[in-house]
């Protein structure tokens, strides 16, 4: 839903009850006995009530990243509140609050001025308001702890007290930022906001939504990728006690299914609705379905991959510096490498879900979504709905991962609550959540190094081919999107470099995981590098660091650059922590890697034990980090520790495997992730600037799997190529 | 349909149900209480943790007809002496990401620091190996179960 918002007025009373509220640079005042207190909003992110409670707006989709917690911090730092008298709310989907999505790292980039500037314009007119009352000039005024104090006499004024003045000046227009070193909140450990929710059970999950009248709701998609609906016999379905309905879900009905995340169609299937969760379950079991398959490709793997390998001769350059074919055949010494990364899974614990309110002109949605304008996009394309119809509630997301900016369970959600008339509350099944994902691609990539008589690297060529999730399915009219992208490391560091990428169709359903391409490209990168210092007989930091060169900007395309020196940095920086070149026990080895991702740099070091028996266990992991200003030391940490488990996960187990169309993964017995024996120590380091923060959220990953791959190489002399590394055993 | 009478968080309830409804449901959507999570509905994840007569099982492969007469604790009815000190311990490091699989995970660690007070790591990791962290939270489960046990030995 999209309120219009008057860009001229700034501070509004709201009261705190319905009703009271008028709009207007000048504010009406009215003191109405039901009301506790008074409350100002001073943007749409903040709001001042007269007994000094600060609510902060989280605008974005909390998924697992801290962003409920951070974005308001940045607030109540800029805007000098007291964080213990602050109140977090989280928003609904609306325009007036911008950027409100979750992915590619990109919340604290995107919103760090946003917050800054709404909490400096407050924090200004509440100086300029005791100012006047204190009889202070304004530089001498400072805001800390909800209150706006003159240090050098000690007097101040709490925010509460100044409100009914503030609310009749207009916002400043130029906003001064407070200095980095007089931060008090940006910097601090702080736990999550719903920490206390978290603990008893109250936190709302997407799942744990109710609303009044509402009925339960399951699917069975065609496993097939890309099949149709079919016929079906919903008799011994329907005789499940509980059972309301079974509905088909045909996407031809709505367009068809498309690609990507804005075309949010869903797949075809069979939806049982029921009064509890168990019995649209248990009768979906019951469907007898004979799936028309005739408009999928039914592919295996082995085919997939083959094909990739055959493409990988037929290719598009999408970059070329230098002359890299001739560099190569004046190189003293070629290298070439393959490597294999497979499709994987997003697996959220949270499944799949949606609860749907929608009756005839007003569609209500609580949606657990990283993307909530696509979901609005998607429900004017197949509804017809104008935005003013459509109202969208951000719970909290039980994980995400990029999973959930596709937003087809939604889809689903809507029409059958429509069907129905009245609210559903859908729950896929962690067999669906599985088979109907919207996979990491897979991919080949042929890597050539020609080398000089000293070992350093003249021409680098990175081949990639493979399904791209930017033509997922495959439709032959869609414009192929590379999987590599033109600033690819190490671009910019080699005179002679080639990136070339080879397109080919497949039915199966791919899409952003976390560190989305830079998840493979990096793992091939970061691989190869290593070989090439084994086959140079060098030390493979060393190597890279020799390779990196002198510390300098590093031109790589239009407005993106590399600091080598800050990469270098965290480079040197986690060499020293990991006591890297000391010696192990027999059987062990030290692996390296380090990347930037989202404008951060992450350089890591695993150290692995690999037995007798050629069992991996991860013992330990060294991780330096700059991201430039962490707004929350605790829950940066915990993107770096989550980011490297997920990469190591992935790396040991992680795989999709295709079979006559269907993938053959269901649940965590055959899609497997790490249990806590198996979890390694993680040590995590800030580097400590003053620089702008970037991302976090995936900058982690990238690094985590070519570390544990050199590792195991350094361990034993085996090469990993080819992930996942271990085939996962069934129990 | 046949109906049970059921004691969850010290309360006594009746509900009406197929035999084969598992309780993670019951719980769920018969009686609202949405602190126990589902997540792979076949045992294998630990999200849906409950205590039954004061051992750790899975709600989501427990059905409704096996439900004896015995107490239920969920995640919003355990108050008792170490739920207090893990619930702190997790608070004091910031244990969770997402959050969703914590239910399970904290009543997962209660249970064991009910029978086992004082855990080595090695116990730890055992007891709480049937419990997935999606995020990558391990380390801090750690850290919090021992945390929690020192602070209630002291």
């Amino acid at each position: 839903m999209k309120k219009e918002l008057d860009r001229r007025t700034f501070i509004k009373l709201t009261g705190t009850a319905s009703g009271a509220l008028l709009v207007g640079t000048h504010i009406w005042s009215c003191k109405d006995e039901k009301l506790p207190a008074e409350q100002y909003e001073f943007s749409p992110l903040i709001k001042i009530d007269s007994e000094g409670w600060i609510t902060l707006i989280a605008k974005n989709p909390e998924i697992g990243q801290g962003i409920k917690t951070s974005l308001p911090m940045i607030l109540a730092e800029e805007l000098g509140a007291d964080w213990n008298k602050v109140k977090v709310e989280q928003a609904d989907f609306d325009e007036k609050y911008e950027e409100q999505w979750a992915g590619g790292s990109f919340a604290i980039i995107l919103n760090w001025d946003l917050m800054r500037t709404a909490a400096a314009k407050a924090r200004q007119v509440l100086i300029e308001v005791a100012s006047k009352r204190l009889n202070k000039p304004i530089n001498e005024l400072i805001a800390r702890n909800s209150r706006i104090e003159h240090p050098q006499s000690g007097e101040g004024i709490p925010f509460a007290e100044l409100l009914q003045e503030a609310s009749k000046l207009s916002a400043p227009e130029e906003v001064e930022f407070k200095s980095v070193d007089s931060y008090e909140i940006i910097g601090k450990k702080t736990p999550q906001v719903d920490m206390d929710e978290l603990l008893n059970g109250k936190a709302i999950f997407g799942l744990d939504v109710q609303v009044p009248d509402m009925c339960y709701a399951t699917v069975l998609k065609n496993p097939v990728h890309n099949g149709g609906v079919g016929k079906f016999d919903g008799a011994a379905a329907r005789s499940v006690s509980g059972v309301l309905d079974v509905v088909e879900l045909n996407n031809q009905e709505y367009g068809g299914r498309l690609i990507g995340p804005n075309s949010p169609n869903f797949v075809n299937g069979i939806a049982v609705i029921a009064n509890n969760t168990w019995a649209a379950f248990k009768a979906a079991k019951l469907l007898n379905v004979k799936w028309d398959n005739s408009t999928s490709r039914r592919e295996n793997t082995e085919q997939i991959f083959q094909r990739f390998h055959q493409q990988l001769a037929d290719t598009t350059i999408e970059r070329s510096d230098g002359n890299t074919e001739r560099a190569i055949r004046n190189a003293t010494t070629t290298f070439e490498a393959i490597y294999e990364l497979p499709f994987l899974a997003h697996v959220p614990m949270e499944p799949m879900n949606c609860t749907v309110d929608f009756r005839t002109d007003h569609c209500e949605v609580w949606a657990p979504t990283q993307n909530p304008k696509a979901l609005e996009e998607g429900l004017i394309r197949l509804f017809k709905l104008s935005p003013e119809q459509i109202t969208i509630h951000l719970p909290r997301i039980g994980g995400a991962f990029g999973r959930r900016y596709y937003v087809d369970y939604a889809m689903d959600a809507a029409i059958l609550s429509k069907k129905m008339g009245r609210p559903v509350k859908l729950c896929w099944t962690r067999e669906e959540d599985i088979k109907h994902d919207w996979y990491r691609p897979a991919s080949v990539h042929k890597m050539v190094a020609g080398l000089d008589g000293e070992g350093k690297v003249t021409a680098w060529k990175h081949v990639l081919a493979n399904a791209s999730r930017k033509t997922s399915l495959g439709r032959e009219g869609n414009p192929a999107g590379t999987e590599i992208d033109e600033y690819e490391f190490p671009a910019g560091f080699v005179p002679n470099l080639q990136l070339e990428y080879g397109h080919v169709l497949s039915d199966v359903p791919l899409g952003q995981w976390r560190a989305v391409g830079h998840s493979a490209t990096a793992f091939s990168a970061l691989c190869f590098l290593d070989e090439l210092a084994v086959l140079n007989q060098a030390d493979p930091i060393a190597y890279f660091l020799d390779f990196l060169g002198e510390p300098r900007m590093v031109p790589v395309v239009d407005d993106y650059e590399y600091d080598a020196s800050r990469l270098i940095a965290v480079v040197e920086k986690v060499r020293d922590n990991s006591n890297w070149g000391s010696s192990l026990p027999k059987g062990w080895g030290r692996g390296f890697a380090a990347s930037k991702h989202s404008g951060s740099f992450v350089a890591e070091v695993v150290t692995v034990a690999v037995d007798t028996n050629e069992k991996i266990r991860v013992v330990s992991v060294d991780a330096v980090v700059d991201c430039g200003i962490v707004v929350n030391p605790s829950g940066a940490a915990a993107q770096v520790e989550g980011g490297i488990l997920e990469g190591l996960c992935a790396a040991l187990y992680g795989e999709i495997t295709i079979k006559d169309g269907v993938s053959e993964q269901s649940n965590f017995n055959d899609y497997r992730w790490m249990r806590m024996e198996e979890s390694p120590e993680i040590k995590v380091e800030f580097i400590a600037n003053e620089l702008p923060p970037r991302g976090l959220g995936e900058p982690p990953l990238p690094p985590a799997a070519p570390a544990l791959a050199n590792a195991i190489f350094a361990a034993t002399g085996r090469r990993i190529r080819k992930l996942p590394i271990n085939k996962p055993a069934l129990p | 349909m046949p109906t049970y009478q059921l004691t969850i968080n010290s309360n006594k309830v009746t509900v009406e149900a197929d035999p084969d409804t598992p309780l993670l449901w019951i719980l769920r959507d018969h009686l609202g209480l949405t602190g126990t999570k589902y997540s792979c509905g076949v045992g294998i994840c630990g999200s849906c943790t409950v205590h039954y007569n004061g051992n750790a099982v899975r709600a989501c492969s427990f059905p409704i007809a096996n439900v004896e007469e015995g107490e239920i604790l969920t995640i919003e009815g355990i108050s008792e002496k170490n739920s207090t000190a893990l619930r702190a311990a997790w608070k004091a490091l910031d244990v969770p990401q997402c959050g969703y699989c914590h239910s399970g995970q904290i009543m997962s660690a209660t249970a064991l620091l009910a029978k086992n007070p004082k855990p080595s790591k090695a116990e730890i990791n055992t007891a709480m190996s049937g419990n997935i962290c999606r995020c990558g939270t391990y380390s801090r489960i750690q850290r919090a179960i021992e945390l929690a046990a020192n602070n209630l030995d002291g």
